[in-house]
């Protein structure tokens, strides 16, 4: 439905429905985003009062050489993050959409690590991706082949632990792609069969199109999702090796409650920030280019 | 719909009330009330027996015991401080005195400690080594235990190699023959089944060694990481444990453990690490294997008698509305009101008769005898690496991958050469000092 | 015939991919059944030791007597519960107004919601303490609570999306029924979002039971803390707990797959009728 093109209420009675989210989006959202950015300009170690330094923390940041591959690792892992996710949710999601008894179970069973909790999550794959005793090494030597450090190589690390939050969430990207397929016009997809189309064909041709309104929201919440790094990490690496798993999300954490530089810690979080903005700007331009809509 | 509405208010003023915890009742009477924050969430109930104990001894006294699980309890602690509302009486570590004295957040109990018999029932040399730690002319913390590093040995592993037990007087030549002969293949197939010796950059695995060779990481003067010969050689002697004799195993092949199971388990023969550890191993290992402790082995510049060692503490808020009241609590917990068997096996009580009770070296657990050692090494000179920033610069924790012991792990890791690491981790760390020390 | 071979291929092929996801959580149920010794022994016991003795349930004793767990489930149930109702309550209202009703400032209050979604929350979190902390709110459920009686940017998305798609004629018979627009939303527009309602409770009691930051730096008295509290117990500076642990997760996973197993069917058709297929 279109909005209605007059104004069929009140002028105050909106801002009655309105007035909690704005009250929670202020003092819970807007308010501590606008202490983090005066932060981001003093040094604070939380026992005395902060003190003002001007851009000393950006400077900091930007000369920093280490800061800058934590850039691009958080590049990296949101670019796996979202990729993994889209495929895989959708992949399981065509997989799974069938009627057949049981078919509840296998989606239980998938959905199963969405809501199991990122510690015990890390420390499982922790454990089975260990290099001497480790269930997945030891059947990549069993075929015959040198298994790597999965998380003790510099080159490896950052890849491993996207990777494990992608199978974590991908029931959760499933479900939603699931609902979106149950949506699609079976008629169509029927006279496409008739037509002789084959699964492929079908695929691409009628089920991938009418999929992008689902597709665009799960891009939105995959981008999202993507930023939420920091227990796993936790569990798994711990940012390691030197660095290389490390993300400004993890950073933040590192420098606020582990060298209680919280002004520094702001500061990264700020460009983090930054890198968001960016993000939704993204996201936005390509709803408004590729995506008809929805309203 | 009036209705649900109703029953939507009533729900939520349920909720609320709900929401709001506990109303506290102030006790109106002229009741003294301590705060106490600890910690350690399995001491609930014994630190309410200590509570029992100390107010019916003190009438008129109330303790409130608050305990704050470990990963939050700095943030929440510090954010107390901010607001000048420190507990009287909270458990203080050695890695924060000197930036908390220095800020002025803890009691100077130098008026006390003088007019007092505190020496009488507790070891002066501890509270000293607190001192020295604050790196300041006070005492600021009330230390209630003193933990020391210590070699872990598996006597089962070495009767198998038919390898003597280690010695006082052991060097390092001494146990890197021991370590050789007790890395084994057990069945052949290649791989390493049980190892020497093994480590990485952790603190309680590498600092114990450069001591013991009378080394030093920290120039006091200019306050910069400067390690001087004794130490890089006690550091190089264990990265070639990894690179040259391949009787240590590289940190990455590690890094499914618990990093202090890889002893209890048997995947590796000895161990430097925390006095503590004899608790743990006590209730994990049990009798399924013999093991026992021993000093961490001299280097090459003679035997230095210098242990890798420092106090657990409490302080005193400096702003307390009752000090003498505070002063006499901290004491009492800090070892004149409890029993031995608060402490972890393996810390040595700051209470001269907790220390000297016959059951701190139980001949019936192990290590038996040999913790005699502990009492020894308390008695001898301490020092520690502990500055201002040290986790930070040190790696410990959440930033275990990082700063030294990140250097360490990279060069026995294979990521980078020895000097080459150790060129850009001393930038790395002297870039943090120069924050703290300007 | 093809289609029955497709089929249960298709079927073969599901089931190992189930594998894959179920397997991890089989060896944590499997290790919680675990003596502290053994847990990630060396080289590792798939058997656990204590399946066919009498102890078998003595980790998931300990767990509940000596550490409360009971209590603990019971409190986050309250809480998140709570919560979760706090956020159907304030995102259909904000979803009516964004969907429905013109107003100034409409689309900025929309992108802003948006927007700070996707702000981890590591970086408003020591602010946010602060706030609490002048509030003097320590200590107290209201922390985990109000905030979700006051603005949830999911929960909105997704009404705001619902509300959207209900059809015309609903809307014109209110106007001409001289409905107010309260009425209108209860009474005509509310009924209609059982579906999506239900939906978005689930999810945020689902997406709120495994935080373990905010009831940490919130909650102190021993009789509140929540079940990821209780986790986190079993670990401390000297190690983990870890059979303790295991049990503990196995438990703090369960009311949560039971709830989705129940309710996935619904999930899957509310979600598709909240207008995510366009």
């Amino acid at each position: 439905m279109t909005q209605p093109p007059y104004r069929w209420h009140s002028k105050i009675t909106p801002w009655v429905f309105i007035i909690p989210t704005v009250i929670g989006l202020l003092v819970f959202r807007l308010i501590p985003i606008v202490s983090s950015l005066y932060l981001s300009f003093t040094d604070w170690n939380l026992l005395s009062s902060p003190v003002f330094i001007n851009m000393e923390n950006y400077q900091e940041l930007l000369s920093s050489e280490d800061f800058l591959g934590i850039v691009l690792n958080t590049f990296q892992f949101s670019l796996i993050y979202v990729v993994g996710s889209i495929v895989c949710g959708l992949a399981l999601a065509v997989l799974i959409n069938v009627r057949i008894k049981g078919i509840a179970f296998f989606r239980s069973a998938i959905y199963l690590p969405v809501v199991t909790s990122a510690v015990a999550v890390g420390i499982i794959w922790n454990w089975m991706l260990g290099p001497t005793y480790g269930l997945v090494n030891n059947l990549i030597e069993a075929i015959g082949l040198t298994p790597p450090y999965w998380l003790g190589d510099t080159r490896l690390a950052l890849n491993t632990v996207a990777s494990v939050q992608v199978w974590k969430m991908s029931g959760y990207y499933m479900i939603i792609f699931l609902a979106g397929l149950q949506g699609i016009n079976r008629d169509t997809l029927e006279s496409a069969r008739v037509d002789g189309a084959n699964a492929f064909q079908s695929f691409f041709r009628i089920t991938l199109p009418m999929l992008m309104p689902t597709l665009f929201f799960v891009l939105t919440i995959t981008i999202i999702d993507s930023f939420k790094n920091f227990e796993l990490i936790y569990a798994m690496t711990k940012g390691g090796p030197q660095n290389a798993s490390n993300t400004l999300v993890y950073d933040v954490y590192l420098n606020a409650f582990v060298y209680y530089r919280v002004g520094y810690a702001s500061a990264i979080a700020y460009i983090l920030l930054i890198f968001v903005g960016l993000m939704t700007i993204f996201n936005f331009y390509i709803k408004k280019h590729l995506v008809q809509s929805l309203d | 719909m009036k209705k649900l509405l109703m029953v939507l208010v009533v729900l939520l003023t349920l909720g609320l009330l709900f929401a709001a915890g506990r109303t506290e009742t102030k006790a109106e009477t002229e009741a003294i009330e301590l705060e106490w924050w600890t910690w350690d969430p399995d001491m609930l109930e014994q630190n309410q027996q200590i509570i029992s104990a100390f107010e019916e001894a003190n009438p008129g006294v109330k303790i409130n015991n608050t305990i704050v699980g470990t990963k939050e309890y700095w943030t929440k602690i510090r954010i107390q401080a901010n607001q000048n509302k420190l507990p009287d009486v909270f458990t203080m570590s050695s890695g924060y005195i000197e930036e908390w004295a220095k800020a002025g957040l803890l009691y100077n109990l130098d008026a006390f400690i003088e007019s007092d018999d505190t020496f009488d029932n507790f070891y002066q040399s501890i509270f000293d080594s607190s001192r020295e730690i604050s790196n300041t002319d006070s005492y600021y913390a009330i230390p209630f235990a003193l933990v020391t590093t210590v070699l872990y040995y598996n006597k089962d592993a070495f009767d198998a190699a038919g390898v003597a037990y280690p010695t006082d007087d052991w060097t390092w030549d001494d146990f890197r023959k021991a370590a050789k002969q007790l890395t084994l293949d057990k069945n052949g197939d290649g791989k390493t089944d049980q190892w020497g010796h093994w480590f990485y950059g952790r603190y309680a695995h590498i600092e114990p060694w450069v001591y013991a060779n009378n080394g030093k990481l920290i120039d006091k003067n200019t306050m910069q990481f400067n390690p001087d010969k004794n130490a890089m050689d006690a550091i190089k002697m264990l990265c070639d444990l990894v690179l040259v004799d391949k009787v240590a195993p590289p940190q990455k092949d590690m890094t499914s453990f618990q990093q202090q199971d890889v002893f209890s388990q048997g995947v590796a023969a000895m161990w430097v690490d925390g006095s503590w550890f004899v608790d743990t191993l006590r209730k994990n290992v049990g009798d399924d294997m013999r093991w026992g402790i021993a000093r961490v082995p001299s280097g090459p510049s003679g035997p230095s008698g210098l242990t890798y060692g420092w106090p657990d503490s409490y302080a005193i808020a400096p702003n307390t509305k009752h000090p003498e009241t505070a002063w006499k609590f901290a004491k009492y917990v800090a070892g004149e009101g409890i029993s031995l068997d608060v402490y972890m096996a393996g810390k040595i009580p700051s209470a001269k008769k907790l220390a000297e009770d016959p059951l701190f070296a139980d001949p019936s657990q192990q290590p038996g005898e040999e913790m005699n050692l502990l009492i020894e090494q308390a008695n001898g000179p301490m020092t520690t690496s502990y500055t201002m920033g040290w986790s930070e610069w040190r790696g410990y924790g959440g930033s275990e991958s990082l700063g030294l012991n990140g250097t360490i792990d990279a060069i026995i890791n294979g990521h980078m050469g020895f000097d080459e690491a150790f060129k850009k981790g001393t930038e790395n760390i002297n870039a943090v000092l120069k924050r703290y020390y300007k | 015939m093809k289609q029955k071979q497709a089929d249960r291929y298709r079927l073969l092929l599901i089931a190992l991919v189930a594998i894959i996801y179920i397997f991890p959580f089989l060896w944590m149920l499997s290790n919680s059944f675990m003596s502290e010794k053994n847990i990630f022994s060396v080289p590792p016991k798939f058997i656990p030791d204590l399946l066919f003795t009498d102890q078998v349930l003595d980790n998931y004793k300990e767990v509940f007597t000596q550490y409360n767990f009971g209590r603990y489930t019971i409190n986050s149930l309250w809480v998140y519960t709570l919560a979760a109702f706090g956020q159907i309550v304030v995102c259909s209202l904000a979803g009516f107004a964004l969907s429905t009703m013109q107003f100034r400032g409409k689309a900025l209050i929309f992108s802003l919601l948006i927007f700070t979604l996707m702000i981890p929350v590591q970086v408003t979190i020591i602010p946010e303490y602060y706030l609490f902390l002048k509030l003097n709110w320590m200590d107290t459920y209201l922390p985990l609570i109000v905030p979700s009686f006051l603005a949830g940017a999911f929960g909105t998305f997704m009404l705001k999306e619902f509300f959207s798609q209900v059809p015309r004629p609903l809307f014109d018979a209110g106007i001409i029924d001289g409905v107010n627009a309260y009425q209108m939303f209860a009474r005509i527009y509310l009924p209609q979002a059982t579906s999506p309602l239900a939906t978005l409770f689930i999810i945020a009691f689902m997406n709120n039971w495994n935080d373990l930051l905010r009831p940490m730096l919130y909650i102190s008295s021993r009789d509140l803390y929540t079940v990821t509290i209780a986790l986190s117990q079993f670990q401390n500076q000297y190690g983990v707990k870890w059979n303790l642990l295991l049990a503990g997760s196995v438990l703090s996973v369960l009311p949560l797959l039971v709830i989705f197993a129940f309710s996935q069917r619904y999930i899957i058709e509310s979600t598709m009728s909240s207008g995510i297929k366009g």
